[in-house]
């Protein structure tokens, strides 16, 4: 439904690895929305495209499961935006999420990279 | 709690600000304020689905839409009052009469006996006592003597439990100072124990306790509330029982008043010796009480089976001791006679109220499932009408995007609504029925409705709110989107099948609707045969009222009626006054054989030889206004010491005393010890209920026969009878301040309680089948109304190229008059089956009574013109331009 420039260097995000994503750059302290939007965006050298409603709706499910807290704030550049930093149950919940983000990479990697078994057509 | 954690406009607020975040952003990276701010709102996405995903997922958006559809339910309901008000009532009406008869049948019929693991107990019967034995029933009453042999013999039952009532009604009590009454039973020891009833205060009886006779008494729940206020300090309290003192050791569990029909026990005490404490309320007989009478069959029975053995075995080791013990004290079994043989039967319900109760509950439980059938259609007609006019909404909502399982659930609500508050309605509505059913129907143990009752009710709610929601559900849906866009009125409408399952539904409403109206026009007709038989006396202007003095010798207790009948001539307003041994009307009779001349009569053919005797005192006749049709009435002359007379009616006249002038023969008990000279012949009168036919009857000059025990005192008055009252309980205190009156009432009312359950039966019948009349009727009305209304276009053509008005009121009522016919045919034979099972209940009335069916179809036949007639008057008056111009 969101009209997204089709840009082939940018992927969607996978299920659930937004909300890692959230946790890993609430680490740098707090942060609102939009500031979150733009660190992954960069920090993703632009490969990662951030739904912006999905965005708010995971920060405010990771507030339901009170991972992360809110409250409203000003902007360095003097406007009013809701910032939002990392609670304790926050940062456990990140250490062990990148720990099985970790492992699943690391199983992918093995897969892909073992290059037997596998007859890549075209590539 | 019903709040969000945070509300959508925080949220919409956060949105805003992300969107100046980015346009700043933007800026700040070359671009100008329109194009940074276009791009910001661009790159989100859309603003509207995010805040929709917001909404959606906040913790109580499911609550939340629920209260929201909860709101719309009750908006559109609200805008159809009429509607509402209806459906709601009639359900309540129709689901509250089935919860208070359901609940009454629940209490009555299905609930077990309120002691421990009553699948064990059972009543013990026997086939028939020995000769020459006395028996208060002669199925369901042993012998002392059989009691005490039985309780021996543990393997079978154990334990065996004994009861049996200190008086045939009530008993004279005295707590203070002031004589009351209360029903009281005698039982054994191990009574409570054996039974499991739970004590919640105080102790019950030990087999010491009933060896010993001892004084104790435990009072019932219920006796403890009514007469103590639930004083925990009633232990130890002294309660005189006919001028003995006992004391209150125990409270018996809540619910439980005695193992027998209709028991509302008020106290128990153990087995007793004394004479005042006989069995029964009886005078002792030859000297002997309960105990040594082994002639005298009068204790009721029951047992626990032995743990591990079943009723078989049991039985087996009581059958031959029951045989022996029977013979004790009589002698030998005479040559050919058949040995009495014990049975036990079933103990875990009442065993009498399914005999008493369960027809008359089991059809009218079958009657108010009916009404329920009714309004169950009513309200889902109701509903189809409704909807069918909503029809064009549904089709909007449908087009704008409703799916069909938001209209179901919509559908469903207003259901539920309905039913919730026809439902908390028809609860309400119960509990007052059934209070007034348990007063009417003098069944004293609890009626209100319990935990099945209650599950009950809600099956039937939530099974009624699923037809609701669901029957309306396939015309709503029918219509689809494209409905919408059509505007004719006359084709959305024009629906045949939808009618056609309406005239069927209306049909069998109108085919229950004679079912029910004859039913209750037999009943009604029967109560009103009842209430108009003449009881063959001046009934109005009696009372009686019973006394059982403390007397020990026969001159001590004649001296005491003497002085008490005198005493009471005297009270100004009496006309006359007089006594009896039984009462009239109370449903006893004493049935004996007699001898006619000095030997029992032949009677030709299977005539019986059954006689019905009374004692009675002097003016007897006179004071009842029965006619003395030769000889005179029972005198004060007639003395101990003047020749024994007697008085028969005509019955027994002319079966044992044919072609003869009966004044002057002898008349005398079967075992020829009394005889009389009969010097009367009154007129067959209502003796032991208002439904029997005359039989044979005498009467002995209670001066005359050797009789020590209570006594019906009958007086005439003028004025109201119940006024005499007090003057008659000071008179009697004056002579025994611990006298109670007992019973008092007039004899009217005493004659009115045999047929109480008649009354009672055919006042609900006629409730319930008024209010199927009323719902048929409000059903029909709706249903013609609606069709009316939807045939406005129609009709308004039909005048519109010459159809005349009349024509138009025909073709309204031609409609309705034709159902009536459909369901008139169904009707009919229904009833028909109906009036066959109702036989046993009717009295001066055949089943097939043509007059009842012809009202009952004349009643529905109106109901259904009154329901058409504003429907076709709105019909005739119709606008033919302003009908078209509806299209």
């Amino acid at each position: 439904m969101a009209t997204q420039e089709n840009n082939d260097e940018r992927i969607a995000l996978l299920q659930g690895t937004l909300d890692l994503l959230i946790l890993k750059t609430l680490v740098l302290g707090p942060c609102h929305g939009q500031g979150v939007a733009r660190r992954i965006q960069r920090r993703s050298e632009d490969v990662f495209l951030v739904d912006h409603g999905s965005l708010y709706v995971a920060l405010q499910r990771l507030e339901d499961k009170k991972w992360i807290s809110a409250k409203w704030g000003v902007s360095e550049n003097n406007r009013k935006a809701r910032f939002y930093s990392l609670t304790a149950r926050g940062r456990e919940q990140l250490a062990e999420k990148t720990g099985e983000w970790r492992r699943l990479a690391r199983a992918m990697a093995l897969i892909l990279d073992s290059g037997s078994g596998l007859t890549g057509e075209g590539a | 709690m019903f709040r969000r954690k945070r509300s959508a406009e925080d949220f919409r607020a956060e949105i805003e600000a992300h969107l100046a975040l980015e346009a700043d952003e933007l800026k700040r990276e070359g671009l100008d304020d329109d194009e940074a701010r276009w791009k910001a709102r661009r790159e989100f996405g859309n603003v509207r689905a995010a805040q929709e995903r917001f909404y959606m997922r906040g913790r109580w958006a499911g609550l939340d839409k629920l209260l929201r559809e909860l709101r719309f339910g009750l908006r559109s309901l609200r805008q159809s009052p009429g509607f509402a008000a209806t459906a709601i009532l009639t359900l309540a009406l129709g689901i509250g009469a089935n919860t208070a008869v359901f609940s009454v049948m629940n209490a009555v019929l299905l609930k077990s006996l309120p002691v421990a693991d009553a699948n064990r107990l059972v009543y013990l019967r026997t086939s028939n006592p020995p000769r020459g034995t006395g028996t208060i029933d002669s199925h369901e009453t042993f012998s002392y003597p059989v009691y005490d042999a039985l309780r021996q013999q543990q393997r079978g039952l154990s334990p065996l439990m004994a009861y049996v009532p200190l008086s045939g009604s009530k008993v004279a009590v005295r707590v203070g100072a002031q004589p009351e009454e209360a029903e009281g039973d005698m039982v054994s020891g191990t009574f409570f124990s054996g039974l499991g009833v739970n004590l919640p205060l105080g102790r019950g009886f030990s087999s010491q306790d009933e060896t010993r006779h001892a004084p104790l008494a435990v009072i019932s729940y219920n006796y403890w509330t009514r007469r103590f206020a639930r004083d925990p300090g009633v232990l130890g309290k002294a309660l005189y029982v006919n001028g003995v003192p006992t004391t209150i050791v125990g409270v018996a569990a809540e619910g439980f008043e005695g193992v027998e029909v209709g028991g509302s026990t008020d106290f128990w005490i153990p087995l007793q010796s004394r004479p005042e404490l006989n069995a029964w309320g009886n005078p002792l007989e030859d000297g002997k009480n309960y105990i040594s009478d082994s002639t005298w069959w009068c204790l009721r029975l029951i047992g626990r089976l032995a743990p591990g053995v079943n009723r078989a075995q049991a039985l087996a080791q009581l059958q031959p001791v029951f045989q022996t013990s029977a013979y004790l004290g009589l002698g030998s079994p005479m040559q050919g006679e058949k040995p009495p043989v014990v049975s036990l039967d079933d103990a875990k319900n009442f065993p009498g109220y399914d005999e008493q109760f369960g027809r008359p509950l089991r059809m009218l439980m079958a009657m108010v499932g009916l009404v329920l059938l009714i309004a169950l259609a009513n309200v889902a007609m109701l509903l189809l009408a409704r909807n069918a006019t909503r029809q064009r909404e549904f089709s909007v909502r449908q087009a704008l995007g409703a799916g069909r399982g938001e209209l179901l659930r919509q559908l469903l609500m207003e259901s539920l609504i309905l039913v919730t508050a026809g439902g908390a309605l028809a609860w309400g509505f119960a509990e007052m029925a059934t209070r007034l059913l348990g007063r009417w129907a003098e069944i004293e143990s609890s009626l209100a409705p319990d935990k099945t009752v209650l599950l009950f009710t809600l099956s039937v709610l939530v099974l009624s709110a699923l037809l609701f929601g669901l029957a309306p559900l396939r015309v709503a849906l029918a219509g689809g989107a494209a409905l919408a866009l059509k505007t004719s009125a006359a084709t959305s409408h024009a629906d045949a099948g939808k009618s056609r399952t309406g005239k069927i539904v209306v049909a069998l409403q109108m085919a229950l609707c004679v079912v029910l109206l004859v039913g209750a026009g037999l009943l009604i007709r029967t109560l009103r045969n009842l209430e108009n038989t003449s009881l063959g006396m001046r009934v109005d202007g009696l009372v009686v009222f019973g006394v059982k003095p403390n007397i020990t010798s026969v001159p001590e207790g004649m001296t005491f009626y003497r002085n008490l009948m005198s005493k009471l001539r005297i009270l100004p307003g009496v006309e006359s006054v007089t006594v009896m041994e039984e009462r009239l009307g109370s449903g006893w009779s004493d049935n004996s054989d007699m001898r006619v001349d000095g030997r029992l009569p032949e009677v030709p053919g299977s005539g019986s030889r059954t006689v019905r005797s009374n004692v009675a005192g002097p003016d007897f006749f006179t004071t009842l206004g029965v006619p003395v049709l030769a000889g005179r009435d029972f005198a004060d002359s007639d003395s101990a010491s003047s020749p024994h007379v007697g008085i028969i009616n005509e019955q027994f006249a002319q079966r044992f005393l044919p072609h003869v002038n009966p004044l002057g023969h002898t008349i005398g008990t079967d075992d020829g010890r009394y005889t009389m000279t009969v010097v009367g012949v009154v007129k067959d009168h209502k003796y032991r209920s208002i439904d029997e036919t005359p039989i044979p009857m005498a009467w002995y000059m209670y001066a005359q026969i050797p009789m020590t025990g209570a006594m019906h005192v009958e007086m005439r008055v003028h004025g109201d009878p119940l006024a005499i009252l007090p003057a008659a309980r000071k008179t009697v205190q004056q002579m025994d301040p611990d006298l109670p009156l007992i019973r008092p009432m007039t004899q009217r009312a005493q004659f009115d309680t045999t047929i109480s359950q008649q009354t009672l039966f055919a006042r609900l019948a006629g409730f319930f089948g008024f209010l199927a009349v009323v719902l048929v009727a409000t059903g029909l009305y709706g249903t013609l109304a609606y069709r009316v209304s939807m045939r406005t276009a129609e009709i308004g053509v039909r005048m519109a190229v010459g159809a005349r008005r009349e024509q138009v009121v025909w073709m309204i009522l031609k409609d309705s008059l034709l159902l009536t016919a459909a369901g008139v045919a169904i009707g009919v034979p229904l009833a028909t089956l109906v009036g066959r099972a109702l036989a046993s209940s009717l009295y001066g009335i055949k089943p097939l009574d043509a007059m009842t069916y012809l009202l009952a179809v004349a009643g529905v036949a109106a109901v259904a013109l009154a329901a058409s007639a504003v429907p076709a008057g709105r019909a005739a008056t119709i606008d033919p331009i302003k009908a078209l111009r509806t299209e």
